[in-house]
């Protein structure tokens, strides 16, 4: 709920039909709006408090105009006294000065002062009777009609005197008290423009911040939105799409993202469906295979069979001549014949119907039965063709059946790669392994590629081929029972000396193990 | 006509052709069978001294048409050899269940079978 609170800004902005750069120009200048705003009533209420104190300023001058007439009356009283005391030249010079200065302040206060017109007329009145009570007293005086010179002094000068500072006072007061409420006026004004210029400076700081908030977080919430679309995508999840609120740059993106997306959705699904064509096909073709070979092998078998009799003598005497060729039949045939099982075997492994059949056996028993077999071909070659194998090896427990295969293609391979020399086959008991060992005086292996050697049909496409033939299928299929076994096979060779193919298996394999 | 008899029960010809042959010079008499059904059907009939038995045949399987012969106290006792051309992992296991007395895969060598026929019974 707080989240959709804080998010509503952020959508409006978000879904404004502007881009990006609009935005954010937008943005930075309303926050320079409002900082121009913050200034200008900043700056204004500075004016208004600077006029205040100015008019304040004239105030007090006003004032202190006041003050100085109702000192300049009080001295020009003392100073007519002074005359009536002492009635010489230089007094009443004095005296006179004193009525000048008078005058001349009545002049500032004037000017000082043009706000009290209606009192000053007043005070210019009674000051300039004032004057001439003076005068008159001093002329009086000069005559040395001193009596009468205090005369005027008293009955005229005196009541104006006190009139005159009757009025200053009114005006002193009236100045005063128009100071002080100046001066609270003033005093609340200045409240009143702090009270404002925060006001103002705390909405443009909100509304500065909201904006920035707001633009930040229409930019950021997609951005977020669309990485973790990003990271659903590479874990290999097509099936959510992006939506963001957006009408900018981000929004086209996070369509694109979605298109993109899609696309991805719809190549995988192909790619799942053309892979389950592909393993359809490939299960047909197991199958295939696996009949194929059952139709082969029983005409094989027949032909073997009579073959076998007919060199057997079941139909009567064969004549010499015709003993090799018949014998021929029955080499190539046997070779058909594990061609054919190769084909077999192999559909069945890919079928996943390939289980051992685990008994036990005697180990001298599975390498004489392959040497028997492939004797013929060795000595067809001229080569030699020797078993070697201690005497004291137990009785082994697996599928002699492909033990025997896999020595059979290990040793057909080695006939069939070696010119000249001699091929061995050799078994030792290595503790709980048993190991078997085909070794040739062959052409050798390039180790380059020995790392492909037991991949299924690596030899079918290769150039060794069309020279020696074969379907590449004997040593994968041997690797396949051998691991089956719970055992390992691998190769030593060396390039125009010779291979040796060695596997190892347990001499008794685990049935629970076995795979 | 005074041997033993052996039963051959196996869809191909050749196939058959080879045992006749085979048996021809020795004095065994040798009935045949194409299929499951007929297989049973003879071993009751005739109780021959050894049944070949082939596993892939058409009607009832070799191992069906075994486990019949064996149910019945006449041919209980009589051993049963069983051929097959899969030569899958637990062929071998399955036959013995089914009451073979043994087992063989094709291709066989016909003279490994004579062998083989002559263990299970003594021609004399």
């Amino acid at each position: 709920m707080i989240r959709r609170l804080a998010n509503w800004p952020a959508e409006v902005v978000a879904r404004a039909p502007a881009s990006i750069f609009a935005k954010l120009l937008t943005a930075f200048l309303v926050i320079a709006g409002l900082l121009v705003i913050v200034g200008v009533v900043g700056l204004a209420a500075l004016d208004t408090v600077n006029l205040r104190t100015e008019e304040l300023v004239k105030i007090q001058r006003k004032i202190a105009a006041y003050r100085q007439l109702q000192h300049d009356t009080i001295a020009q009283l003392y100073s007519v006294a002074s005359a009536l005391v002492v009635p010489d030249e230089r007094t009443l010079d004095a005296t006179l000065r004193q009525l000048n200065q008078f005058g001349y302040d009545l002049d500032r206060l004037q000017f000082v002062a043009q706000d009290e017109v209606e009192i000053l007329e007043r005070v210019r009145k009674d000051y300039e009777a004032f004057i001439a009570a003076v005068t008159e007293a001093i002329e009086l005086i000069r005559a040395g009609k001193v009596a009468e010179g205090r005369a005027a002094q008293t009955e005229r000068a005196g009541p104006l005197a006190d009139r005159l500072e009757r009025l200053t006072n009114e005006l002193v007061n009236k100045a005063e008290a128009d100071m002080l409420a100046r001066l609270d006026e003033s005093i609340e004004h200045y409240r009143d423009a702090r009270l404002l210029v925060i006001a103002i400076a705390i909405v443009s700081l909100l509304l500065a911040l909201g904006l920035g908030y707001s633009i930040s977080l229409s930019l950021i919430a997609p951005v977020r939105k669309m990485g973790q679309r990003f990271d659903e995508l590479a874990a290999g999840d097509f099936s959510q799409r992006v939506s963001v609120p957006n009408r900018d740059e981000l929004g086209v993106l996070a369509a694109n993202l979605n298109r993109m997306s899609d696309e991805l959705a719809r190549l995988f699904r192909e790619i799942a469906d053309k892979g389950e064509q592909l393993e359809i096909a490939s299960r047909h073709k197991s199958e295939f295979l696996a009949s194929m070979s059952h139709e082969l092998r029983t005409p094989l078998n027949a032909i073997l069979g009579f073959n076998e009799m007919i060199l057997g003598q079941i139909y009567g005497e064969v004549p010499a001549d015709m003993q090799a060729p018949l014998a021929q039949i029955q080499t190539s045939g046997k070779h058909l014949l594990r061609l054919i099982n190769n084909v077999l075997d192999l559909a069945k492994i890919e079928a996943g119907r390939m289980e051992l059949s685990l008994t036990e056996y005697a180990v001298s028993e599975v390498v004489e039965s392959v040497r028997s077999t492939l004797q013929s071909l060795a000595a067809d070659k001229g080569l030699e063709f020797v078993v070697t194998l201690p005497a004291d090896i137990p009785l082994a427990y697996g599928d002699a059946g492909r033990i025997t295969q896999c020595l059979m293609n290990l040793a057909g391979n080695a006939l069939k790669f070696t010119k000249a020399g001699k091929v061995e086959i050799a078994a030792e008991c290595r503790g709980e392994l048993l190991v078997y060992r085909v070794e040739d005086t062959g052409t050798g292996i390039p180790p380059e590629k020995i790392g492909s050697l037991f991949t299924e049909f690596k030899q079918t496409d290769a150039s060794i081929a069309s020279e020696y033939g074969g379907t590449g299928l004997g040593l994968s299929i041997s690797k396949k029972f051998v691991e089956m076994h719970g055992g390992r096979i691998w190769v030593e060779s060396e390039l125009g000396k010779g291979s040796a193919f060695i596997f190892e298996i347990p001499l008794r394999v685990n049935e629970k193990e076995a795979a | 006509m005074s041997g033993k008899t052996i039963l051959y029960v196996e869809d191909n010809e050749p196939n058959r052709m080879i045992v006749r042959d085979l048996l021809k010079r020795t004095s065994y008499n040798l009935i045949e069978a194409h299929d499951g059904e007929a297989g049973v059907a003879m071993a009751l009939e005739h109780v021959p001294d050894l049944i070949l038995m082939d596993i892939q045949l058409p009607k009832i399987s070799g191992m069906e048409a075994m486990r019949r012969i064996r149910a019945n106290p006449a041919t209980a006792q009589t051993p049963m050899v069983a051929i097959t051309s899969f030569a899958l992992s637990g062929d071998e296991q399955k036959a013995k269940e089914a009451g073979a007395t043994a087992y063989l895969a094709k291709p066989y060598s016909p003279f490994d079978l004579l062998k083989l026929i002559r263990k299970l019974l003594p021609e004399t």
